[in-house]
This record gives C-alpha cells, sequence and structure tokens, in this order.
C-alpha cells in the first residue's frame, strides 16, 4: 500500500511539474516571420496536358519562401522544376497532304520551370498545424521534347500561370523552427503544345508538394 | 544564426533544382528503335494498277560496292513485301512480264553521304528492263532499309521512272532486332499505307 501511494505522490508531482513547465494555452506556439520550403512536388497532367503525358510524374522540386505581412497574411515567391514524361509505342504520325506517314516509338517530355510570386492566408500562423490558401502568379518556361530514335524534336515557351494553393504547413513542435509542409494546387497555364499532330492549349495540371519547412520566429 | 540557416537551406534546394537535369535517362531513350517512314504519291490512283514484280535480292550500298545481301532476314522482308503486296490486290508476274510496278529493296549503313544514280540502260545487273535515273543525296547514321514501289507503266512515256510509294525503316538491322520484328515493321509500312491498295480485277 506504501508502494502504491508513493508511485501515486511521484505521479502527481511529476505531472504538476510538467504542467508548470507549460506557457498558458492561449500562448502556445509563435507566429513566424517568415519560412522557406523545399517539396517533393508530383505533377498530376489534365485535359490537353493529359493527351500529351498521361502520367504522373514523381520528377519534379518546388522552392518557396514566405514572408509575414500582417497576421495570417504572406507573401513570397515560388521556384519548381518539373518534368513530366512518356514513352509511347507504335505510334504512327501522318501528314497526309504530303502522304507521309511516321511509325516510332517515341518519348515525349515536357520540361518546366515555373516562377511565381505568391500570396498565402494561414488561418492559425501561431499554431502547430497552420493551414493556408494562396495563390501564385507568375511565368512558367516549358519545353516540349518529342524524342524519336537520336532525333529531339522540341519547342519551348514562356508563358503565363496562375496557381490556387491549399496547403498546411506543419510544425515539428509548437517553437519548432522545422516543419513539413503539404499543399496541393491547381495549375492553369497559357502554355500550349504544337508537335506533329498533338496540339494542345491552356496546358493544366495538379501539384502534390510534401516538404520541408525552415520557420524564421 | 536564423539567417545563415536559411541560406544554407534556400542554397541546397536551389543546388538541389539544378542539378536535376531535364532530359529522360539515356537509358530510355530510343535510340534502338525501328521508325517506320512511308510517303505515297498523292497524285495516283493506285487502283488503276495490278501487277508487280520485285527484285530478287535487296541491295546493300557501301562506300565501296554494291552487292546483294543474303541470309536470313534478307530473305524474309522480301517475302514479307511479297505477303503484303498480294494482300492489297496486287499481282506478282516476272520481270520480263511488263509489271506496273517495280519494287526494289536497298539498304545503306553508314554515316557518309550519299550521291548516287542508276544510268538508265546502262546499269545491267539490277533491272535492265526500264529506265530509271533519278539522283539520291542523303547521309544516314544507322542501317536503313529503303523499299521503293517504281512505277513502269508510266516510264514508257515519260523515259522516267517515278516513285509513288517509299518506304524507310530506320535502325535495321544495326541492332540487335528479331528477324520477326524486321517484318513486323515491313509489314507496318503497309499498314501505315491504306491508300496503297488496288481493287482492279
Amino acid at each position: 500500500m506504501k508502494k502504491i501511494l508513493l508511485v501515486f505522490a511521484v505521479f502527481v508531482l511529476m505531472t504538476g511539474l510538467a504542467q508548470s513547465q507549460d506557457k498558458p494555452a492561449s500562448t502556445l506556439g509563435f507566429t513566424p516571420s517568415s519560412y522557406y520550403t523545399f517539396a517533393w512536388n508530383t505533377t498530376f497532367t489534365m485535359g490537353d496536358f493529359n493527351k500529351w503525358v498521361s502520367g504522373t510524374s514523381p520528377a519534379g522540386f518546388d522552392f518557396g519562401g514566405r514572408y509575414f505581412i500582417n497576421n495570417g497574411l504572406a507573401v513570397g515567391f515560388n521556384l519548381s522544376w518539373q518534368r513530366v514524361s512518356q514513352i509511347y509505342t507504335d505510334e504512327t504520325f501522318t501528314i497526309p497532304d504530303k502522304g507521309i506517314a511516321i511509325n516510332a516509338e517515341n518519348y515525349r517530355f515536357t520540361w518546366m520551370v515555373p516562377f511565381q510570386a505568391v500570396v498565402d492566408y494561414h488561418f492559425m500562423s501561431d499554431k502547430m498545424i497552420s493551414p493556408y490558401i494562396g495563390l501564385g502568379i507568375g511565368g512558367d518556361y516549358m519545353e516540349h521534347h518529342l524524342l524519336i530514335q537520336e532525333y529531339d524534336i522540341y519547342k519551348t515557351r514562356w508563358d503565363f500561370s496562375l496557381t490556387p494553393e491549399v496547403g498546411a504547413l506543419v510544425k515539428f513542435g509548437n517553437y519548432s523552427q522545422w516543419g513539413a509542409l503539404v499543399a496541393f494546387n491547381y495549375k492553369w497555364t497559357t502554355n500550349k503544345i504544337e508537335l506533329y499532330e498533338t496540339a494542345s492549349k491552356d496546358l493544366q495540371m495538379l501539384n502534390l508538394k510534401i516538404g520541408l519547412a525552415m520557420i524564421i520566429r | 544564426m536564423k539567417t545563415k540557416l536559411g541560406f544554407l537551406f534556400l542554397g541546397t534546394g536551389l543546388i538541389f533544382t539544378l542539378s536535376c537535369t531535364k532530359y529522360p535517362p539515356e537509358s530510355d531513350r530510343l535510340l534502338e528503335d525501328l521508325v517506320v517512314i512511308t510517303q505515297y504519291d498523292t497524285k495516283v490512283d493506285f487502283n488503276n494498277y495490278k501487277t508487280y514484280s520485285i527484285a530478287g535480292s535487296i541491295m546493300e550500298i557501301t562506300d565501296k560496292d554494291t552487292v546483294a545481301m543474303t541470309g536470313q532476314t534478307p530473305t524474309a522482308i522480301l517475302t514479307q513485301i511479297d505477303v503484303d503486296m498480294q494482300a492489297r490486290g496486287f499481282s506478282k508476274v516476272p520481270a520480263s512480264s511488263h509489271p506496273e510496278f517495280a519494287i526494289q529493296v536497298l539498304y545503306y549503313q553508314n554515316t557518309n553521304v550519299y550521291t548516287y544514280y542508276y544510268d538508265w540502260w546502262g546499269w545491267g545487273g539490277y533491272y535492265p528492263y526500264y529506265p530509271y535515273s533519278p539522283v539520291y543525296t542523303t547521309s544516314y547514321t544507322t542501317g536503313m532499309l529503303n523499299i521503293e514501289l517504281l512505277d513502269l507503266k508510266t516510264a514508257d512515256v515519260n523515259q522516267r521512272t517515278y516513285v509513288r510509294w517509299n518506304a524507310f525503316i530506320r535502325g535495321i538491322l544495326t541492332g540487335t532486332h528479331t528477324t520477326a520484328e524486321v517484318t513486323g515493321r515491313v509489314n507496318q509500312a503497309f499498314v501505315q499505307t491504306p491508300q496503297l491498295k488496288t481493287t482492279k480485277p
């Protein structure tokens, strides 16, 4: 019995000690002054872009920075690198007016380097989990390549892009300066592909970003 | 300290990003693939033709000589052409029986630029029965099979022979392709030219 009382007393004391080290709930965490993110980016092509390359591509990275200007409102930038690619076998291209047909395995890929200015609103910027909505506006550099044997037929374009995004910044602790970023966005661009018979416009895609965040107090 | 860490984080990410090549891995490139390129004369109605003859062998053109190719694959290629032509309604006849089409099959394998022509009647080793004098200038870095459908029907009138259909199979006999793969590509040349058929009785 004495042992049980002793253990109970130690438990109560430890609990009290632990609680005394905590700050009041209302002051938990901190609102960052800025944060930087580096995320792995998986691309899901949509619409005409999906006709060009239909596969999901995990080849991509996104690099971003945000600076809080007023409560949960942050402005910043995103710089990304993405590549979507797919091999198509036994595909025939035709040029009917010249009577030409070409059958070949072909490797299609689009290489993208988007630069965007971003505005985010964080709903609970001081909490461990800080969900946000944002909008990116900028330009996308894209190279569309069609590889057949050693031939590389390609076109390059700079175009406008718009990216609404939802996501969350998750601190690894209430006061941690490191965290995780999980975000999902839809990107609409004025970019297009004009190679052989495959023409498209207003390339669209979904992006899933998972990465690390360095949070500055 | 925080700023330094931030720049370190930024710099690492930037290097990581820039180190990613835009091209897919070399192993995924299609250098060994067989490409089939065809072109037909859009002004010709193939229904006006019925017969053809085909050379007895594929001619390999090298820097030094032109030689007849032997072996299983060249024979299989010629057989496949016969199969496809007959499936499209054309009848094979001997070269001496005044065919409307003549088929010749050429093969090149080097990277030099070729400029050559066949003198009309003077060249005695191969199709001496009709006029043929186009000049070719082209350059290839890999094996190329060239199937030509020559119009003998109009040759008598114009003293020239027109190529009405042409098929290039690029990458052939330079990789590790089986005979079945090669004949499959020959068949593909016909498949992608549905206009090449005759219904003339």
